[in-house]
């Protein structure tokens, strides 16, 4: 009995870490799903939204005179706001302009698609050292949502689970979108069958721009929540691709709920094993991920996959 | 030492090792031109985990180095650098090091962070019979199993902050310790040192958790400590990993609810931080507010070295590659020579004044080791609203003597001189 | 890859001839190009590791991204035979073979009857697996600090000893081993069995139904791809004098793919041979110059594969093509 109360918390904090598990995969499940594009900037995309996240929220605007002075007026609630909203966007513009890189390895072998982003990982790497420095940073967040609180005499992070709500939420508007609206059917046909949307008379260059953008988008506000926790640094990325990578075959390739159940799985199998042999945590994502694959070809929930020839 | 080979010389070669030695030192000292710049190599790291610390290590062997060379160099001879990234990866370092000897023609080499490079660099220097000097990297296997007779360690080790740590801790704190111990060597080290002092000191250790290296969620780490509800916490968490490891307990406020005991916190990792970040007792080798003569004088040199720089006053590491290159430019004039037996020599025999170090005690390299003993202080985060860069209160400064870490004796198997190549440069 | 059915292929071939010259007389003329032994020799040793590798990618069409966990193997088995078990170069080098052929044939099991993205994925986590278990069992693999204090040794060569302490001598010794690999991986893509390994590449299911025990070959090939990623291995613990952990990191293991692509492995056999000289001296070079090289590495990488994603031996081909071409005119 002893040994499951002291579980308890561990349990439910495995929850909420599978929830940002979660978060983190669905940028890459989007792209990876319909441009069958293994896109390994989504760690570097991912950093790039924190670091202009931070930017947005802290800006350095000696120069700019009565601007500069109102801006920094506005509450910390409020800058917070502004970047949460703004600077996935401009790491989606980013993702387009990778996008465009992309185009001439279309129909070609996966492998080159899966090269051309392990470059661009690096340039954008380099850049954000440049820019920013290499040392470590902290994304400022407002006080409503930091702090602790106590629960059955243990003590929680506030942020972490604003985090993990916030996780839950965008996985439901991402979900929306695609089952909802004639957008998401198009994303959707396109994943399924590029020949199909192009005869449709659907643009394809356009929907593929659209979805690296949105994928782009997704992997940063995914680094905007996250960083917060686990910290800022230029190679912040590293971190996150292999997650992340992990979950998506976790739960198929092409698959929402699977991707999403996979990150759950994840989070609560580190979780869970933390708290029993708290030395093999992160080596069980992987036995995990072995013991799957061996048993379901295709993951919990996929389908087939032009990546699989 | 280049001589044409054909293809299939390798046959031919016999006594090799007597003969390549020979050939070292005639072609070095044909070489040696008068009035040719010595070549020093840094070999800290620009990318990887310890990216951020390379470069203030290699801040503090420039600033030293231009010194230098401002009042006319050495033996009369300018110094140059050559700086090539290490990456934070020990097969890098491998290969800058050979780079370094073979085509750039360094007679020293400088800058370690990361243990394992630093063990990677000190192998291929110690075949070649170059003096390298480990600026920074504190892992107490440095000076004790993978000690070299070229190798000269400048940091402070786990052992020492341990020591300098432990046995307050346990009068001021309470018995009931928890271990949080990276799993890794470096972490298992410092973690049995830590042991075997608070044990010795009267505490029972109630748990140990192990992290494995590249943790970035320490949520259940910070839960299982709050369920075993210990007196002290006494983490062994480094790298990234710790950089994590502190966001989180900030945020949960955890850093007040428990004694942490930690291990060294580097300059240029917490440097910017919110001072929340800063939690419990930690250790240090300098603080640029120190209230000793001549602290201030090098803030400012400092400051107007690099003024573009981030970082606005120096911390340890690039107290410790600014010291490190100091001692060995002085031992070279000492020995009047660039011989690297001579240079070794002199710095084995090093002695450096309190006050030349800008520490409360003298400091001298132990020769049995080659690591320098050096006064170790305690710090931990400043409460005081001043200036937002004095992060620190030093809390206590202990005596070389009283922090030195015996066990490397034992371990520690240097090579002997003579088998170790002569070399000029 | 160019294969003729009618024409039986020669052993030694006008490029393998115009390789090893070049290639073999290195320490002769490197210096003076303002490179050096060592880097010779780790050029050498990517070398074998990138052909062999290229066995999977290129021929085979199998993405094997976890590669640098055999390349570990072998260092840890070259550097524990040597430490633990007998002093002998030629045995040692042995060790590194068979435990990168055992740990690959071994995950080979799991991954046999796979293809693509699933393949590629489960490669990584049982390099990520391998990497994991060299750091956590340091008691034998010396954890993050590596295996240090292996030694170089001395070859025996029957009638007489060398040592391999100066770079120049193991640098032949390497290439003596690059010049067996190049022969045999040459007779052996050319053989019945390398015609099995295309079928497989170009169409998994047809090469089945012609009747290829396709589960065989596959598990085969990955087996002996991992043997010559073992053997690489062991020549890099005697050239580095220590086995790391590094090496089978997610990011070294890329570094194979990389110089296979952009030397071009898909085209040419001689692909992973280009690929590991321009990625090591550009390596070298740009380290060398800016501490910023990382960004002008990876814009160069993005460059080779937007504008000629054949790689190098691609443009070559091409160069000559349209000689060719003009000549014929």
């Amino acid at each position: 009995m002893d040994i499951i109360l002291n579980l308890l918390p561990h349990l439910l904090n495995g929850l909420a870490l599978g929830l940002l598990f979660a978060l983190i995969a669905l940028g890459f499940m989007l792209i990876v799903g319909v441009m069958e594009l293994i896109n390994l900037a989504h760690g570097s995309l991912f950093a790039l939204g924190a670091y202009v996240a931070m930017t947005i929220i802290d800006p350095n605007l000696s120069g700019y005179g009565a601007f500069g002075e109102w801006y920094m007026g506005l509450s910390l609630t409020l800058r917070y706001i502004i970047a949460l909203a703004f600077a996935p966007v401009i790491v989606a513009f980013v993702g387009m302009g990778l996008e465009i890189c992309m185009r001439r390895t279309y129909g070609k072998k996966a492998e080159y698609g899966l090269l051309l982003t392990y470059g661009a990982a690096l340039v954008l790497e380099e850049t954000i050292r440049i820019t920013w420095g290499s040392a470590e940073q902290v994304l400022q967040i407002p006080d409503a949502i930091s702090g602790a609180f106590i629960a059955g005499g243990m003590i929680y992070s506030n942020y972490r689970f604003f985090a993990a709500g916030f996780g839950l939420v965008l996985i439901l508007v991402v979900w929306l979108f695609l089952e909802k609206t004639p957008y998401g059917s198009i994303i959707k046909a396109g994943a399924h069958d590029s020949e199909m949307v192009r005869a449709l008379g659907v643009n394809l260059t356009r929907l593929r721009l659209l979805v690296f953008g949105l994928g782009a988008g997704l992997s940063a506000i995914a680094g905007v929540v996250l960083t917060p926790i686990w910290g800022l640094r230029p190679h912040v990325g590293v971190d996150v691709v292999i997650p992340a990578f992990l979950i998506i075959v976790l739960g198929g390739i092409g698959s929402f709920w699977g991707a999403v159940i996979g990150g759950i799985l994840v989070g609560l199998t580190v979780g869970i094993v933390g708290a029993l042999a708290p030395e093999w945590s992160l080596m069980s994502m992987y036995i995990l991920l072995i013991i799957v694959i061996t048993f379901r070809t295709r993951g919990l929930l996929g389908k087939k996959s032009a990546l699989e020839n | 030492m280049f001589s044409p080979k054909t293809k299939l010389s390798f046959s031919k070669i016999t006594a090799g090792v007597a003969l390549t030695a020979v050939c070292t030192v005639l072609s070095a000292t044909a070489a040696t031109a008068a009035g040719k710049p010595i070549v020093i190599g840094l070999t800290s790291d620009a990318s990887g985990q310890y990216a951020n610390s390379g470069a203030s290590d290699r801040r503090g062997m420039k600033m030293a180095i231009a010194e230098y060379n401002a009042k006319g160099g050495v033996l009369g001879r300018q110094i140059k650098t050559v700086h090539i990234d290490t990456e934070t990866t020990p097969a890098t370092g491998s290969r800058v090091a050979e780079r370094m000897i073979s085509r750039e023609k360094v007679g020293f080499m400088i800058g370690a962070v990361s243990s394992g490079v630093a063990n990677a660099i000190s192998q291929v220097a110690q075949k070649y019979g170059v003096v390298y000097l480990n600026t920074n990297s504190s892992s107490p296997t440095e000076s004790g199993k993978n000690c070299h007779r070229v190798k000269f360690v400048w940091d402070g080790n786990g052992k020492n902050f341990a020591l300098a740590a432990v046995k307050n801790a346990v009068t001021a704190y309470g018995k009931d310790w928890l271990l949080v111990t990276n799993d890794y060597v470096w972490g298992h080290n410092t973690s049995k040192a830590t042991r075997g002092l608070a044990v010795a000191n009267g505490a029972k250790i109630v748990d140990e958790i192990m992290v494995p290296q590249g943790t970035r969620d320490f949520s259940t780490v910070l839960l299982k400590v709050q369920q075993a509800k210990p007196s002290v916490v006494a983490a062994a968490v480094g790298g990234d990993d710790q950089k994590a490891m502190r966001t989180q307990i900030a945020q949960l406020g955890l850093g007040d609810k428990f004694a942490w005991i930690n291990n060294q916190q580097d300059w240029p990792d917490v440097y910017g931080l919110p001072k929340k970040n800063l939690f419990g007792v930690f250790g240090t080798t300098w603080y640029y507010k120190l209230d000793l003569p001549g602290v201030k004088e090098f803030v400012a040199k400092y400051q107007a070295a690099y003024p573009d720089t981030k970082m606005k006053v120096p911390g340890n590491v690039f107290y410790n590659g600014y010291m490190a290159t100091k001692s060995l430019l002085q031992a070279i004039e000492a020995a009047g020579t660039t011989n690297n037996h001579a240079v070794i020599k002199q710095l084995e025999n090093l002695k450096v004044s309190a006050a030349d170090r800008m520490q409360h005690h003298d400091a001298w390299m132990n020769p049995k080791t080659h690591q320098m003993q050096q006064t170790v202080y305690l710090a931990t985060s400043n409460p005081a609203d001043s200036a937002k860069d004095d992060m620190f209160k030093i809390m206590s400064q202990s005596a070389p003597s009283a922090v030195a870490d015996m066990n490397a004796e034992a371990t520690c198997k240097l090579e002997a001189l003579a088998d170790t190549p002569q070399r000029e440069s | 890859m160019s294969t003729s059915f009618a024409k039986k292929t020669p052993f030694i071939t006008r490029p393998m001839i115009v390789l090893f010259l070049a290639l073999g007389t290195f320490p002769l003329w490197g210096t003076s190009v303002g490179l050096y032994d060592y880097l010779g020799v780790e050029i050498v040793i990517w070398i074998i590791y990138a052909l062999g590798f290229n066995l999977l990618l290129g021929y085979t069409g199998l993405p094997s991204f976890g590669h640098g966990a055999f390349f570990g193997v072998g260092a840890y088995s070259y550097g524990l035979f040597q430490l633990n078990v007998f002093e002998s170069v030629w045995l040692a080098v042995a060790a590194g073979v068979v435990g990168g052929a055992v740990v690959a044939g071994l995950v080979a099991c799991f991954i046999s009857h796979r293809r693509g993205i699933y393949y590629a994925l489960m490669t990584i986590a049982f390099g990520q697996v391998c990497w994991f278990v060299s750091m956590k069992w340091h008691t034998v693999t010396g954890g993050e600090d590596g295996l240090l204090n292996v030694h170089r040794g001395t070859l025996n060569l029957l009638v007489t000893d060398a040592s391999l302490k100066d770079n120049a001598d193991l640098f032949y010794f390497a290439f003596a081993v690059l010049v067996a690999v190049v022969l045999i991986l040459w007779r052996l893509v050319h053989s019945p069995y390398g015609k099995a390994l295309q079928a497989i590449r170009m169409n998994q299911m047809r090469a089945g139904f012609v009747g290829y025990n396709v589960w065989l070959i596959k598990w085969s090939v990955f087996t002996l791809s991992g043997a010559i990623a073992g053997l690489a291995g062991g020549l890099f613990a005697i050239a580095q004098e220590s086995a790391y952990p590094d090496v089978m990191s997610l990011h070294a293991s890329g570094f194979v793919v990389m110089m296979t692509l952009i030397g071009g492995g898909f085209v040419s056999f001689w692909g992973p041979v280009i690929g590991a000289i321009v990625f090591f001296v550009a390596r070298d070079f740009l380290g060398s110059i800016t501490e910023t090289w990382l960004l002008w590495y990876g814009l160069m990488f993005m460059g080779v594969i937007i504008f000629k994603p054949e790689g190098i031996a691609g443009a070559f081909q091409d160069f000559v093509a349209k000689r060719r071409a003009r000549v014929e005119n």
